[in-house]
């Protein structure tokens, strides 16, 4: 009546391979977008070894949205907190500066929920069209954005 | 489809809890695997959108190129132009890195601006028509550097969501279905076990009775 799946193991490694592949490209370090500017290839190391390369063009892009002063506090790149189970995206927000850089970018007042600013799936695409190199997705396994 | 049961040694309380415990670890990665697979989407739409607008942009400076290269030639002379031309030749600096989507590794490339770098040609001897085509050509040539990134990372991104989509094909309709119908053939023997006691005692207590 027991029947037995021969891959099931395998199935279940695999599955557990799937929370360290998605995060594995995570900085190790986040620079400030002032360092950025100043490197002649603008670039951070990931925690799985790689080189994550920024756009120099999106870096302008970003230093012309905010003030000197900002630009040595705006953390790069960008965390995208995706949490299981939501249709929603969370940038995580450590000063008011993501904060203002999200607004200007979306055209919107923004009220960051604990250090944190929901992003819907078109504010997503819009953000994720102009800051693609500056922006990285976080999978988290908590079920709340 | 029927569900398959999963193999279980002994109907225990303990196979009970390690099933629970494989069910709960099951469906986080579902959610997670889920949400991966529709953040990829929404980039493989975007950066197909992306790439027909480069697409298309390309064509256009291509085609600008092409007819300042023909007034600058018909100005100029081809055999002008190409001795002019010899001495443009400099090799591109690239520099190659790469960006992670969702734990999609993607080449990203960036053409080193080439600031106040002389052409090569002699300004005296050509005209501004020459100059407009090698500014054109080096548009076209940070557009190709684009495209080519662009291209790439759709490619790299529709592999990964088949990829992806299996097995969260094999998450929602194989494993997480078997091990609920596993959890719930335990339960039910279980149930069977409590029922088969109750009446073992129920004519335990007869027998005592009857003596």
């Amino acid at each position: 009546m027991v029947s037995e799946l021969p891959y099931e193991r395998l199935l279940q490694e695999c599955l557990k391979g799937e929370f360290r592949v998605v995060n594995a490209h995570l900085p190790g370090k986040q620079k400030t977008l002032s360092d950025l500017l100043a490197e002649e290839y603008p670039h951070v190391l990931c925690r799985d070894g790689s080189t994550h390369l920024f756009k120099r063009k999106e870096l302008k892009y970003l230093a012309s949205l905010i003030t000197a002063d900002e630009q040595k506090a705006l953390l790069l790149p960008m965390l995208l907190e995706v949490s299981a189970g939501q249709g929603e995206v969370a940038v995580i927000c450590l000063g008011e500066v993501e904060e203002k850089v999200i607004a200007k970018i979306l055209d919107m007042s923004i009220t960051p929920r604990q250090r944190k600013i929901v992003l819907y799936r078109p504010q997503l695409a819009l953000v994720r069209k102009l800051l693609r190199a500056s922006t990285q997705y976080l999978f988290s396994p908590k079920s709340e954005v | 489809m029927p569900q398959q049961l999963l193999k279980v040694v002994r109907p225990t309380k303990i196979e009970l809890i390690k099933l629970r415990r494989r069910l709960t670890l099951a469906s986080r990665i579902q959610k997670i695997v889920k949400d991966r697979v529709s953040i990829l989407i929404l980039e493989f739409l975007q950066i197909a959108k992306q790439t027909v607008e480069i697409k298309s942009q390309l064509l256009a400076e291509f085609s600008g190129t092409y007819k300042a290269l023909s007034i600058a030639a018909g100005y100029h002379g081809y055999i002008a132009l190409e001795k002019e031309l010899i001495a443009t030749e400099r090799d591109l600096e690239i520099a190659a890195g790469s960006r992670n989507i969702g734990g999609v590794r993607i080449p990203a490339f960036e053409l080193k601006e080439a600031q106040g770098a002389i052409r090569g040609y002699s300004l005296v001897d050509t005209s501004s028509w020459l100059d407009q085509t090698a500014q054109l050509s080096e548009k076209c040539l940070e557009t190709i550097v684009e495209l080519a990134e662009l291209q790439r990372g759709l490619e790299l991104l529709g592999r990964e969501i088949s990829r992806t989509k299996r097995i969260l094909n094999a998450l929602e309709y194989l494993i997480i279905p078997s091990l609920q119908a596993t959890i719930k053939y335990l339960y039910m023997k279980f149930e069977e076990r409590d029922r088969e006691e109750k009446s073992r005692l129920k004519r335990v207590k007869v027998l005592l009775e009857q003596r």
